[in-house]
């Protein structure tokens, strides 16, 4: 088994020397932290993953999660792991005081979740599925329902969950069939309360036997509400619903409540009929199961309305950038794990002799040393570590967007709202090739279940599908996010890269960097001219190629993160010693590699972009 | 309960070492801290034992500032407060003496400490500390229960184990698994920020002076030879490493 799955020493560079996450707390919101906090969660982090996660990695893939009696059943070693997660604060250390969360950044708590990730991607998603659910509660929830189920989700007690999908209804939700009656017309008279029936489809963490409860946050229509995704309202839809014994609203024994946060063993938990039709068996990431469930089936499935009714996809997709930068995070960890495996390997096997020196006599050399493994080492380097920056970038305006006012909190939201897009898709498609080219590097050993880079390979792969897949990102780039406010995060984007490239220039050595990326920003600016001008003859034609835009899109925004480390590691090579002497000229190398092998793909990508050729469009169905 | 634990600030075991100023000092550039991790250990039970009988627990570093980040850490875990003497940690002697003079005047029930450092590996600071305190000393202790006024021990020993009793207050050398290794939580970090950290100078000099440090021989490559091939074996013992 590799040794290595992530580098501190990058994860520092990137923290402290490129985006000085330090900087946070100076704002009143971050001031009770410092670096030593941010390097203790940061070790406290490698140290779980150490002892605990990486441990399971290849056990969890092999024992995958079983339905048995209804019930799925987890990995036993997972019980520990979430209860770990819960008892030392991990589920909302980035909530407020007032919360019992600790204030930690997202910037920093990103990187605490990578390190998790990449050690064994299935068992760290539990608890982040569950700060995803008690986030979309805490920020739309009411006070009752928040009181209610917030602290055993914190506690690790109760699983969170997001109840999206549905067998007719993944990419388009606005065709979800879920229906929710409401009982206010009851002789009980529930404002509030709902019945929900309907079926729910590949729910991470769905159901499992290593938590007392399984608390989804649904997205159902209530019946005669409007039509589309206009109608969609989302609702807390627990496992086990508390006991209605008479008395409080939402049918809520407040005595029970405060039995259950303050003492578990007096709550009363029963039934509320959503059933686990079935645990679907993955190609990775296989010890988190999905679940199949069946809601309402006997009739008795109620749901508890979050905030108003009909803004559930609304309150939804607020809390999607998060998400959606939490799966960039998820595979750009998983491809870090293949590079290190890889690369440790590379320097070990010897296989082969240098072109330049053949002599049988010798003894073989090391597969480093030959040009092209080299090439597949840095392209892996380059896509990780230009995805790790890009997403530590993106944490970064979160966190500013967190803590300023007015225009500054605007720049900062609409810069993020751009990049989210990006910082999903291009570590989820390039994680995939690049954990084929760790594949690659181990040769016949790759495709072995003896060397853990096949696991990567497999699990890398749902990256591309989950939260919105790459075509839907295409999308919403093109046809939404370049457009919104008059292009204005368009036009903040370029202002920033312009910024770096202004920066980069002030270097000799980097100048040459520089420039290029000005010329493949023009040629950019140009695409996105020639595609908006399509719009209003053919909306399908302007679409027709979003996908490619996103990924150009993507190509450029790396390149960009690979100056601003560029920048960083030229200024800080003039006066390194030891082992950061090697580190910064690893970066800067790697940049090289990124604008000589990947930059130039847009060449090819404008090329096809700027075609009047619509084939896919063209194209009918009955000639496949 | 009171309780000290004394910690040692040393480097991550991965650290490459290197010496500068004519091979007379430690090349500390690159190099990551950590807290000794048999330390570790003493500090994980202390906080057990506090939680269980209350009290508190205090830990103490012989240590220059940048130790302090390794403090922090221990804070983190769960100790109340901490005291820092302020200076390089010669040697043994006189780090003990540094631990004697406070340990005399706040009269600690419990002092727990690593069985030995993981960089000079001594492993005696315990014995003086007890030595000059004029308390019993025991190590190393990988199991350590309170009764009263009594510990209940269990101690590795030459081929075997030792139950043992003695009374309070002691010194004693700790080694796993005297307790669960803890990782600090949230929480804990956040308040280690805050709790307080004293720091003292030192009584005394440190008595000796380095004048040279040298790592061992760098070692040979290694040549794999199979089984079956004993002669070439003994070939490349008689002609190339010049041993037989
Ligand atoms: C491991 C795993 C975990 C998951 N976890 C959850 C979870 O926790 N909660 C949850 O709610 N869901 C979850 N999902 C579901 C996931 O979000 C969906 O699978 C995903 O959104 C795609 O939906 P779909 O499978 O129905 O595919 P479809 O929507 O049928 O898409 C099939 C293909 O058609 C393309 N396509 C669809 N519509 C368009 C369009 N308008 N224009 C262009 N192309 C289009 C897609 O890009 C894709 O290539 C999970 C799925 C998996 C595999």
């Amino acid at each position: 088994m590799a040794t290595q799955f992530f580098s501190k020493r990058n994860l520092q560079f990137l923290l402290y020397e490129v985006f000085d996450a330090e900087s946070l707390t100076k704002y009143p919101y971050y001031q009770d932290h410092a670096r030593e906090t941010f390097d203790m969660v940061l070790d406290s982090a490698e140290q779980i993953a150490e002892k605990m996660l990486k441990p399971l990695l290849t056990e969890m893939d092999r024992k995958e999660p079983q339905l048995v009696d209804g019930k799925i059943r987890i990995h036993e070693g997972m019980r520990n792991i979430i209860k770990k997660f819960g008892d030392d604060g991990w589920i909302n250390a980035g909530f407020s005081y007032e919360e019992g969360g600790q204030q930690i950044p997202s910037t920093v708590l990103n990187s605490a979740a990578f390190i998790f990730q990449a050690a064994n991607y299935s068992s760290s998603v539990f608890p982040f599925l569950t700060t995803g659910a008690a986030n979309l509660l805490r920020s739309f929830g009411s006070k009752e329902l928040q009181e209610i189920y917030i602290p055993n989700m914190y506690a690790g007690i109760w699983q969170g969950t997001m109840a999206l999908t549905e067998p007719d209804a993944g990419s388009s939700l606005s065709d979800i069939t879920t229906t929710a009656e409401p009982t206010d017309s009851d002789a009980e008279c529930r404002p509030g309360v709902y019945k929900i029936k309907g079926q729910k489809i590949y729910i991470s963490a769905g159901d499992h036997d290593m938590c007392e409860n399984v608390i989804h946050l649904m997205l159902a229509k209530i019946k005669g509400g409007p039509a589309g995704a206009k109608g969609i309202s989302l609702f807390v839809v627990p496992q086990k619903r508390i006991k209605e014994t008479g008395g409080g609203s939402n049918g809520i024994n407040t005595t029970n409540i405060e039995n259950q946060t303050s003492n578990i063993e007096h709550r009363i938990l029963e039934d509320n009929d959503v059933l686990t039709a079935g645990v679907y068996h993955k190609m990775g990431y296989k010890g988190a199961p999905i679940a199949h469930l069946m809601v309402g089936s006997n009739d008795n499935t109620l749901g508890y309305l979050v905030g108003e009714p009909h803004k559930g996809l609304t309150y939804m997709f607020q809390m999607m950038n998060e998400a959606r930068i939490g799966v960039g995070m998820n595979a750009a960890a998983i491809g870090t794990a293949a590079y290190y495996a890889s690369l440790e390997y590379a320097k070990e096997r010897p296989q082969g002799r240098v072109i330049s020196d053949k002599d049988i006599s010798k003894p073989q050399t090391q597969i480093i040393r030959h040009a092209d493994v080299k090439r597949m080492l840095l392209f892996q380097k380059a896509v990780v570590e230009g995805s790790l920056a890009l997403l530590t970038q993106c944490g970064l305006y979160a966190d500013l967007a967190h803590v300023t006012e007015g225009e500054e909190r605007e720049y900062y939201h609409l810069l993020l709202d751009l990049l989210t897009p990006i910082a999903k898709s291009y570590p989820s498609e390039m994680c995939c090739l690049s954990t084929s080219a760790a594949v690659q590097i181990l040769g016949g050993a790759g495709y072995t279940t003896d060397f853990p880079v096949e696991q990567f390979y497999r699990e890398a792969r749902i990256h591309p599908i989950h939260e919105g897949t790459t075509g839907i990102h295409g999308l919403d780039l093109l046809g939404r996010k370049i457009i919104i406010k008059n292009g204005k995060s368009l036009q903040l984007f370029f202002e920033e890269l312009m910024k770096t490239i202004e920066q980069a220039s002030e270097y000799e050595s980097l100048k040459p960097f520089a420039e290029k990326l000005r010329k493949y920003l023009e040629k950019s600016a140009g695409i996105t001219q020639h595609l908006l001008s399509l719009a209003a003859a053919d909306l399908e034609v302007f679409l027709s190629d979003a996908t490619l835009y996103l990924e150009l899109f993507g190509i450029v925004t790396i390149a960009w993160q690979w100056l601003v480390q560029g920048i960083k590691a030229q200024e800080k090579l003039a006066t390194a010693q030891g082992d950061d002497v090697n580190f910064y000229q690893g970066k800067l190398a790697t940049m090289r590699y990124f604008y000589e092998y990947e930059l130039v793909k847009i060449d090819g990508l404008a090329r096809r972009l700027m075609s009047s050729d619509n084939v896919t469009v063209e194209m009918q169905s009955e000639w496949f | 309960m009171k309780i000290l634990v004394c910690i040692t600030n040393v480097p991550d075991t991965t650290a490459k070492i290197s010496f500068t100023d004519g091979d007379t000092k430690f090349n500390k550039t690159g190099v990551t801290y950590i807290c000794g991790p048999y330390d570790d250990y003493a500090l994980s039970r202390a906080v057990e034992l506090r939680d269980q009988l209350g009290g508190t627990v205090t830990v103490m570093n012989v240590g220059e500032a940048d130790s302090e980040q390794v403090i922090r850490k221990c804070l983190a875990i769960g100790a109340d407060d901490a005291i820092r003497v302020n200076c390089e940690p010669t040697d043994s002697y006189f780090v003990a003496e540094q631990i004697a003079v406070v340990a005399a005047q706040e009269k600690y029930d419990l002092i727990l400490m690593g069985r030995e450092s993981i960089d000079y590996n001594g492993g005696i600071v315990h014995g003086l500390v007890a030595q000059m305190l004029g308390i019993p000393s025991l190590s190393p202790v990988m199991k350590l229960e309170i009764d009263g006024n009594t510990a209940k021990m269990t101690r590795e020993i030459e081929g075997g184990k030792e139950d043992i009793e003695a009374s309070l207050p002691l010194v004693l050398g700790c080694q796993e698994p005297i307790a669960e290794w803890k990782i600090p939580n949230m929480r804990g970090i956040m308040t280690a920020r805050t709790k307080p950290l004293r720091v003292l100078e030192p009584v005394g000099e440190g008595l000796t002076v380095t004048s040279k440090y040298e790592l061992p021989a760098p070692k040979g490559a290694c040549k794999m030879v199979s089984a079956d091939e004993a002669e070439k074996l003994i070939d490349l013992l008689k002609n190339e490493a010049k041993v037989l």
